[in-house]
C-alpha cells in the first residue's frame, strides 16, 4: 500500500499550499510523480496477488518464472478452486459441492449460508432442466429443513420454489434466479469461501487500489486542477482544465 | 448430473452398502464413504438420521482396520467422522463411543500431510463441542503432547492444540500450569501465522488469562510489552473476528488487573478500544453480538469508561439498533446489557434512552421475550433507566405499560428473571406516580409473603437502599398500606426475620409514628400487624413494641387504647392480637408489661370488649384478659 500513501502525502502537500484552486501543470505533476519511488518487487507482488486471487493459474505460473515473484499460496490449490468455480458456473452444482468437500470439509460444514445457496442453485438447475418431480423432492428433503432453521433461508426457498408456478418463468418476478448472473453470484461466493479457508483475502488488492486512486482524485478535484487519470485502461494523464 | 440423486441416496440404502463395505472391504469402501461424507456435510438433519441408523461405528471400523498406506481411505474416514462431530453433540458422542479418538490421534503422526490435516480437523471438531471429554493438563505427558501440537508447522494441528485449551482449561490451576509450561508464548508466536491460526490462538490465549491476575502479571506484564503491543496492533487487523478477539483479550487483562496496574490506563487506548468494538457492533452476526458483550464488560464498574462510551455515541447507536426488525435474542440481550451498564450511573444516558421514541417500548416489550436471558437483560436495563429521578418524577413510566410486565416477571420460572424484576420494582417504587409506586410495592409485598427466610434475607441485603421508611410515610394511603403489608410479611415467621426491622434502625419508629398519625383504617391495620408480628418475638422485641404503643410519661390516652376503641373490627382484632403477644406469661418481663398496660387503661378497655360484636375480637379479648389475670387481678 506504500504507493497509495505516497500519493496521499503528495496530495496533502498540495493541499497545504493551495488556498484557492491551484493549477498544477503537466511538467510539475510528472516531476512529482517521478519523485515517488515504487519498488518493482512490490508491483510484481500486486500483479501476482491479482492473478492468484482471480485464479489465473497458468498466467501466475508464467509470471512466477518470468519475474521470480513467489505466490503466497500453493498454485495447485488454485486449480482446485477454479474447478469448483467452473462447475458452479456451468450448472454442475453437485459436482462442485463434492469438490469443495474434498478440498476442505470444514467449508460447507461451518458456513450454512453458503451451503444453502449451493443447494438452492442445485434446485434452480433442476427446475431449469425441467426435472420438476425431482426438484420438488429435492426441495422438500434437502432445503426445507434448512428453511426451518433460518427465516431468511425460508424466504429465499419460497422465492425459488415459486419458479415452478410460472408458465413463462423468464418474465416472472423470480425470473432473475434463472439468469446466468445467479450462477456467477453463487460461484463467486464459493470462491470467496475457499479463499478465506486458505487464509487468503477474497478480493485482489489491485481493484481496491484503483478505487483509492479515484477517491483521491475526487478529493483533489475540489482543490486543484491537475493532470488527471480518467481512462483507467490507458492510464494517460489528461491536461488540466482550468 | 446424476438424474435420480435423491432416490439412490436414501439413508437406509446407503447404510446397507456401508455395512457390507465395512465387512468385506475392497474398492467399495472409498466410494460409499465419500458418498456418505457428501450427504452429511452441512446437513444437520442428515447427520442426525445417519447417526441414528448407526453409521458412525461402521465408519470407525473402516478407519481402524485400514492400512496406513491407503491414504485416501484414511482421509475419507477422518473427514466423515469430523463432519459427524461438527456442530452436533450427538455426533461427538457417537464418534467417541465408537472409539474413534485413538485412531484419529494416530493420524497426526502420518507422513502424508493431507492425512494429518484430516485427522487434526476431525479432532478439532470434537474439541469444539461441549460433549468432548476434558483434557487432563495435570499429566505431564499431556502437556508435552499439547506443546508438540502447537509446535507443528500445520495450521490444522496448531488449531487443534488451541481448541483443546479453549475447551478444557477452566480452573486457575490449569491456567497456571499452561502458562508456566510456556504455552502463552507459543500462542503469541502463532499470532504471526495465518488468519485461522491467529484466531484460534487468541481464543485460547483469552482462556488462559481469563480472571487470572497472577498469570497476567507474570506473562503479560510490562516486561512482556511485545505481547501487549501485539494485542493492541491486532485491534486494527483487517479481519473483524481477529479485532474482536484482540479486544476480548485486552478487556480480560484490564478487568483482572484494574486499578492497581498500569495496563490500559491511557484514555487514548481506552477510547480506541471502545470505538473498535462499536464498529464491530455493526456486524449483525456472531462477531457483532460478542462485540456488544465485550463492550459491556469493558465498561462495567468504571464510570470513566462509561463516560467515554457515552461520548462515543454508544447510547444513540444502540437505541437506533434495537429498533431494527427481527433481531436475534443474543443481539437484544447484548444491547440491553450494554445500555443497562451505561445507564447505571450516567443520567445523560438515561435521558437519551427515555427521549428515544421507541426505546422504552421495545425494552418493556422484551420483558415478555421468549428467551430468559433477554428478559433478565431487559429488566435490568429498565431498572437502571428508571433510576432517573427526573423522569420518574415526570411520570414517564406509565402504569400499565411498564409495571405490569415487570410484575408478571415475578412469577417467571427463572430465578434470575425474578431477581431482576424485583430490583426493577424497587427502583419503580421510588416513582413520583403513586399508582406506579402502589403497584410496585404491592408486588414486592406479595413476593415477601411467598419466599422463605433465607431468600428474604438475601433480598433485604440486596436492597440496602430500599426506601421502606419513605414508603411507609408515603403521601398516598394506599402505598402506605402496601408498604406496611410488605414490612409485615418481611417480619412474619421465625424470630430472626424480625431482626430486619431493627437492623434497619428507624423502621419500627416509622411504623409507630404512622399508628399515631394515620387515619385510614387499612393503614392502621397493617401497621398494627407489624407491631403484632414484632411482639411475637423475644423480650427485646416485645419491649420495643411497648415503647411504641404505651407512653407512660404522656397524660393523654395511650394510642393502644384509642385503637382498641376503633369502629373497625379488623383493626380491633389486630390490636388485641398484639396485646395477646405482649402478655404471654412466660417471658421475664411479662409481669412488668401487664402492669404497664393496666396503668395505661388497656385492661379495663379489654374488659369492656368481652362481648364485642366481632367474634374474632371477642375470642382474643378473652385470651388477653386470661393472660393478664395469670399475674392476679390487681383491680380488685
Amino acid at each position: 500500500m506504500s504507493l497509495f500513501w505516497s500519493v496521499i502525502r503528495q496530495l496533502a502537500e498540495i493541499e497545504a499550499m493551495a488556498t484557492s484552486k491551484k493549477v498544477i501543470t503537466r511538467d510539475e505533476w510528472e516531476k512529482k510523480l517521478n519523485d515517488v519511488k515504487i519498488r518493482k518487487e512490490d508491483m510484481n507482488k500486486l500483479v501476482m496477488n491479482f492473478l492468484v486471487t482471480e485464479g489465473y493459474v497458468d498466467a501466475a505460473e508464467k509470471f512466477r518464472m518470468e519475474s521470480g515473484t513467489e505466490p503466497d499460496i500453493d498454485l495447485a490449490t488454485i486449480t482446485d478452486r477454479m474447478a469448483v468455480k467452473k462447475a458452479v458456473q456451468s450448472g454442475n452444482v453437485e459436482d462442485a459441492i463434492e469438490k469443495v468437500n474434498d478440498l476442505n470439509p470444514e467449508i460447507l460444514d461451518t458456513n450454512p449460508q453458503l451451503f444453502f445457496h449451493l443447494q438452492q442453485q442445485r434446485l434452480i438447475e433442476l427446475i431449469r432442466n425441467g426435472k420438476i418431480e425431482e426438484a420438488l423432492e429435492f426441495a422438500q428433503e434437502e432445503l426445507a429443513p434448512r428453511g426451518e432453521e433460518n427465516q431468511s433461508f425460508l424466504e429465499e426457498l419460497e422465492r425459488t420454489v415459486a419458479l415452478l408456478a410460472f408458465e413463462d418463468v423468464k418474465n416472472s418476478p423470480v425470473g432473475d434466479l434463472l439468469d446466468i448472473s445467479q450462477r456467477l453470484k453463487t460461484a463467486s461466493e464459493v470462491n470467496a469461501a475457499i479463499l478465506t479457508s486458505q487464509s487468503h483475502e477474497k478480493d485482489p488488492k489491485l481493484p481496491s487500489l484503483l478505487r483509492m486512486l479515484l477517491w483521491a482524485q475526487n478529493q483533489l478535484d475540489e482543490k486543484a486542477a491537475y493532470p488527471r487519470i480518467t481512462d483507467l485502461f490507458t492510464a494517460t494523464l489528461e491536461d488540466p482544465t482550468v | 448430473m446424476p438424474g435420480s440423486a435423491s432416490t439412490t441416496h436414501r439413508p437406509e440404502g446407503l447404510i446397507e452398502r456401508l455395512r457390507s463395505a465395512a465387512a468385506d472391504g475392497g474398492e467399495a469402501k472409498l466410494k460409499v464413504l465419500r458418498e456418505l461424507k457428501n450427504q452429511i456435510i452441512g446437513n444437520r438433519t442428515k447427520k442426525l438420521s445417519y447417526i441414528k441408523l448407526g453409521a458412525v461405528p461402521s465408519v470407525v471400523s473402516i478407519l481402524s482396520s485400514a492400512s496406513s498406506s491407503v491414504d485416501c481411505l484414511l482421509i475419507q474416514c477422518a473427514a466423515t467422522i469430523g463432519s459427524f462431530a461438527c456442530g452436533v453433540d450427538a455426533g461427538v458422542k457417537a464418534v467417541l463411543d465408537a472409539g474413534a479418538f485413538p485412531h484419529l490421534i494416530n493420524l497426526l503422526s502420518h507422513s502424508n500431510e493431507k492425512v494429518v490435516d484430516a485427522g487434526a480437523r476431525a479432532l478439532k471438531m470434537i474439541y469444539q463441542s461441549k460433549a468432548a471429554p476434558k483434557y487432563d493438563f495435570f499429566q505431564h505427558k499431556n502437556i508435552e503432547f499439547l506443546i508438540s501440537l502447537l509446535d507443528k508447522n500445520n495450521e490444522n494441528v496448531t488449531g487443534l492444540g488451541a481448541s483443546i485449551i479453549t475447551h478444557s482449561c477452566e480452573t486457575n490451576n490449569e491456567q497456571k500450569i499452561l502458562a508456566d509450561a510456556g504455552v502463552l508464548k507459543k500462542l503469541i508466536n502463532l499470532l504471526q501465522g495465518t488468519t485461522s491460526q491467529r484466531e484460534s490462538s487468541l481464543e485460547s490465549f483469552a482462556t488462559i488469562i481469563k480472571q487470572n491476575p497472577e498469570v497476567i502479571t507474570k506473562f503479560v506484564g510490562p516486561e512482556n510489552s511485545t505481547t501487549f503491543g501485539s494485542l493492541l496492533e491486532l485491534t486494527k487487523d483487517r479481519y473483524p473476528r481477529t479485532r474482536l478477539l484482540a479486544c476480548i483479550c485486552l478487556t480480560l487483562i484490564k478487568n483482572a488487573t484494574s486499578s492497581s496496574s498500569s495496563y490500559l490506563q491511557s484514555v487514548g487506548i481506552r477510547t480506541k478500544l471502545i470505538l473498535v468494538l462499536l464498529e464491530l457492533v455493526d456486524d449483525f452476526g456472531q462477531v457483532g453480538d460478542e462485540a456488544l458483550f465485550t463492550l459491556s464488560s469493558f465498561i462495567e464498574h468504571e464510570e470513566d469508561l462509561q463516560k467515554l462510551a457515552f461520548e462515543a455515541n454508544t447510547v444513540d447507536k444502540l437505541c437506533h439498533q434495537m429498533q431494527k426488525e427481527s433481531l436475534q435474542a443474543k443481539r437484544l440481550e447484548g444491547i440491553f446489557t450494554t445500555l443497562g451498564n451505561l445507564c447505571s450511573n450516567l443520567e445523560p444516558c438515561r435521558s437519551i434512552v427515555l427521549q428515544s421514541p421507541k426505546a422504552l417500548i421495545i425494552i418493556t416489550d422484551a420483558l415478555t421475550h421468549t428467551t430468559i436471558d433477554v428478559r433478565v437483560a431487559a429488566c435490568i436495563c429498565l431498572k437502571n433507566v428508571s433510576r432517573s429521578v427526573k423522569y420518574l418524577s415526570a411520570g414517564h413510566f406509565m402504569t400499565d405499560a411498564v409495571i405490569m410486565p415487570v410484575i408478571q416477571l415475578l412469577y417467571d420460572a427463572s430465578t434470575s428473571v425474578q431477581v431482576a424484576a424485583l430490583c426493577t420494582l424497587v427502583e419503580l417504587s421510588k416513582s413520583m406516580d403513586s399508582t406506579v409506586r402502589l403497584n410496585a410495592v404491592w408486588a414486592l409485598r406479595n413476593l415477601m409473603f411467598l419466599v422463605d427466610s433465607r431468600c428474604k434475607e438475601e433480598i433485604f441485603m440486596d436492597l440496602k437502599l430500599f426506601p421502606l421508611t419513605r414508603l411507609i410515610s408515603d403521601s398516598n394511603a394506599c402505598v402506605q398500606e402496601q408498604a406496611l403489608g410488605l414490612v409485615c410479611n418481611l417480619v412474619n415467621g421465625p424470630v430472626d426475620s424480625i431482626m430486619y426491622l431493627f437492623t434497619e434502625g428507624l423502621l419500627l419508629n416509622t411504623v409507630g409514628r404512622e399508628l399515631r398519625r394515620a387515619s385510614k383504617p387499612q393503614v392502621l391495620v397493617q401497621a398494627m400487624y407489624v407491631m403484632c408480628n414484632v411482639a411475637s418475638g423475644k423480650e427485646f422485641e416485645k419491649e420495643a413494641v411497648m415503647q411504641q404503643l404505651v407512653n407512660e410519661d404522656d397524660n393523654n390516652q395511650s394510642i393502644i387504647v384509642t385503637l382498641l376503641q376503633s369502629d373497625v373490627a379488623s383493626l380491633r382484632t389486630a390490636v388485641v392480637w398484639t396485646v395477646v403477644n405482649l402478655t404471654i406469661p412466660t417471658g421475664a418481663g411479662a409481669l412488668a408489661r401487664v402492669v404497664k398496660l393496666r396503668n395505661a387503661g388497656v385492661v379495663s378497655q379489654l374488659k369492656n370488649m368481652v362481648n364485642d360484636p366481632c367474634l374474632d375480637v371477642k375470642l382474643r379479648v378473652r385470651t388477653a384478659l386470661g393472660q393478664s389475670m395469670t399475674f392476679g387481678d390487681f383491680s380488685t
